[in-house]
């Protein structure tokens, strides 16, 4: 029961859904995955598989089951792993005769070319147990049961099941590379709680943006939390997000705080932003406008590339890392000092001689 | 109401120790079909055994038997007289030309990622 309410808090708002390519996408699933995915509180009709929005799937497997109705086959598919209904409307084309005498001779050629058509949709249509079928549709719930809705079938000739084989070969690899991978939004990387937070991400993007146009040095976290534009996206997404899920008494000023709090976080561990310890411990120092860091680094590149050993290649990255946080902070991050040698290649001021190797002249 | 999954089985696999009304698929050569008794079997070679099916064929008649050609059958699992189950087939069809040895792998692989995934959700839980 837990599981189940803390799964219902990790759906992703609607809003983002777009963002993953599976929802756009026919999700080619095991039968068995179809019919026990959960259900969108959202929006009724769309599903969830570890967290992807699904709207239409694609399934391949043998009819062993078959039902027909006036407007439509019901057939039921078997992969396998499962079996489901699908719902594969007729093609009025086919079910309407075609009557009418021809008057000329190029009509009557016509007429014949449509009859062939009928009878080509037909076969690939009219299928009996025992035949291979894809099916490309929507998933529904009819009665308890979930179907697919077909927008799309057609028999599938696979006499020495080439089809089925490759489509089992596919399959694990599809979900390993995919759908078992919980989706992240471009340029999020490792970091982050597993169920990623959109508004901390935009806010972290934001004050990146805000802290690098207008040149701040240095700044606490309270001074952030009095610039409207950035207040307003911290304030926002998290009073629809409060919505779905159990919103806890929390005054709004006090989730305004986390989520600042999270978005420097996240600025921290991409080393746009640090803390010394020698100073005030709520201070952030922006890396690209330390100018004290960027002139100490340099100073040990310079220095080191004069002695011999490193005349030839440069200095290492780690070697740098080590003096600088002998000079000048011990606690210093791998990624803040990545930053900052990025941004004294980008003016020239340092030269990469190879992979982490830096030279200065 | 729709029936189970057919779940693959190896020829080599179906012996007692399969669960009574178990649906499944396997294949096999046909190398014998009894017309009178509605009867057909299926071998198969397995690390230098040969290994048989007995197929119930009561469901899928007429049938066109092409004896020795690759048979793919779906259906479900009953305990009879004797040691093995026979598969009461709903579906019965001639793959003659299938590359088995791919097929192998491929329900191999499907196997492979079911219980990987199980060993996770139980991680995950615990």
């Amino acid at each position: 029961m837990q599981s189940e309410s803390k799964k219902y808090e990790e759906e992703t708002p609607s809003l983002f859904w777009g963002l993953d390519p599976v929802f756009s996408a026919f999700a080619r699933l095991y039968i068995k995955d179809i019919k026990e995915m959960r259900e969108s509180k959202q929006v009724p009709g769309i599903f969830f598989y570890n967290g992807h929005p699904v709207r239409q799937v694609d399934v391949v497997g043998i009819v062993v089951h078959t039902k027909e109705r006036d407007a439509f086959y019901s057939y039921g598919v078997d992969d396998s792993t499962g079996v489901i209904n699908c719902v594969c409307w007729k093609n009025p084309m086919v079910s309407r005769s075609l009557s009418g005498s021809p008057s000329t001779l190029s009509s009557l050629k016509v007429l014949e070319q449509m009859k062939k058509l009928q009878e080509m949709v037909n076969q690939k249509t009219k299928l009996v147990i025992g035949d291979v079928v894809r099916v490309r549709g929507y998933i529904r719930t009819y009665r308890q049961q979930r179907e697919i809705q077909a927008s799309c079938f057609y028999k599938v000739d696979d006499p020495v099941c080439d089809v089925q084989i490759s489509r089992m070969l596919e399959l694990p690899c599809l979900y390993r590379e995919v759908y078992d991978k919980p989706f992240q939004s471009p340029g999020e990387r490792q970091s982050g709680p597993e169920g990623l937070d959109f508004s901390i991400y935009i806010l972290h993007e934001k004050v990146k943006d805000f802290l690098l146009e207008n040149k701040i040095q240095t700044f606490y976290q309270q001074e952030l939390e009095t610039i409207d534009t950035l207040v307003s996206l911290a304030g926002e997404p998290l009073s629809s997000r409060s919505c779905q899920v159990n919103s806890k008494p929390d005054s709004s000023s006090k989730r305004i705080h986390s989520v600042f709090k999270e978005a420097i976080k996240m600025l921290q561990e991409e080393g746009v932003v640090f803390q010394k310890p020698s100073s005030s411990k709520d201070l952030y120092h922006v890396t690209d406008h330390d100018k004290e860091l960027l002139k100490v680094t340099l100073d040990v590149v310079k220095e080191d590339c004069r002695k011999p050993r490193h005349a030839e290649k440069g200095c290492h990255f780690l070697h740098v890392l080590n003096c600088v946080r002998q000079n000048y902070n011990p606690s210093l991050a791998e990624v803040v000092m990545h930053r900052v040698l990025e941004l004294l290649e980008s003016n020239s001021d340092v030269v990469s001689t190879m992979e982490g190797y830096y030279m200065a002249f | 109401m729709l029936p189970n999954a057919g779940v693959y089985y190896f020829p080599w696999e179906i012996n007692s120790s399969v669960p009574e009304g178990e649906t499944l698929r396997t294949f096999g050569r046909l190398s014998c079909y009894n017309l009178a008794r509605s009867e057909a079997i299926l071998s198969a070679q397995h690390s230098a055994a040969q290994h048989h099916v007995c197929v119930d064929t009561r469901l899928v008649e007429p049938f066109e038997a092409q004896l020795g050609s690759l048979y793919m059958v779906l259906g479900e699992a009953e305990h009879r007289e004797g040691e093995n189950p026979v598969i009461k087939a709903r579906i019965l069809t001639c793959v003659e030309g299938m590359n088995v040895p791919l097929l192998e792998q491929a329900v191999q692989e499907q196997r492979k990622y079911f219980s990987e995934r199980q060993q996770r959700m139980g991680t995950d839980t615990s």
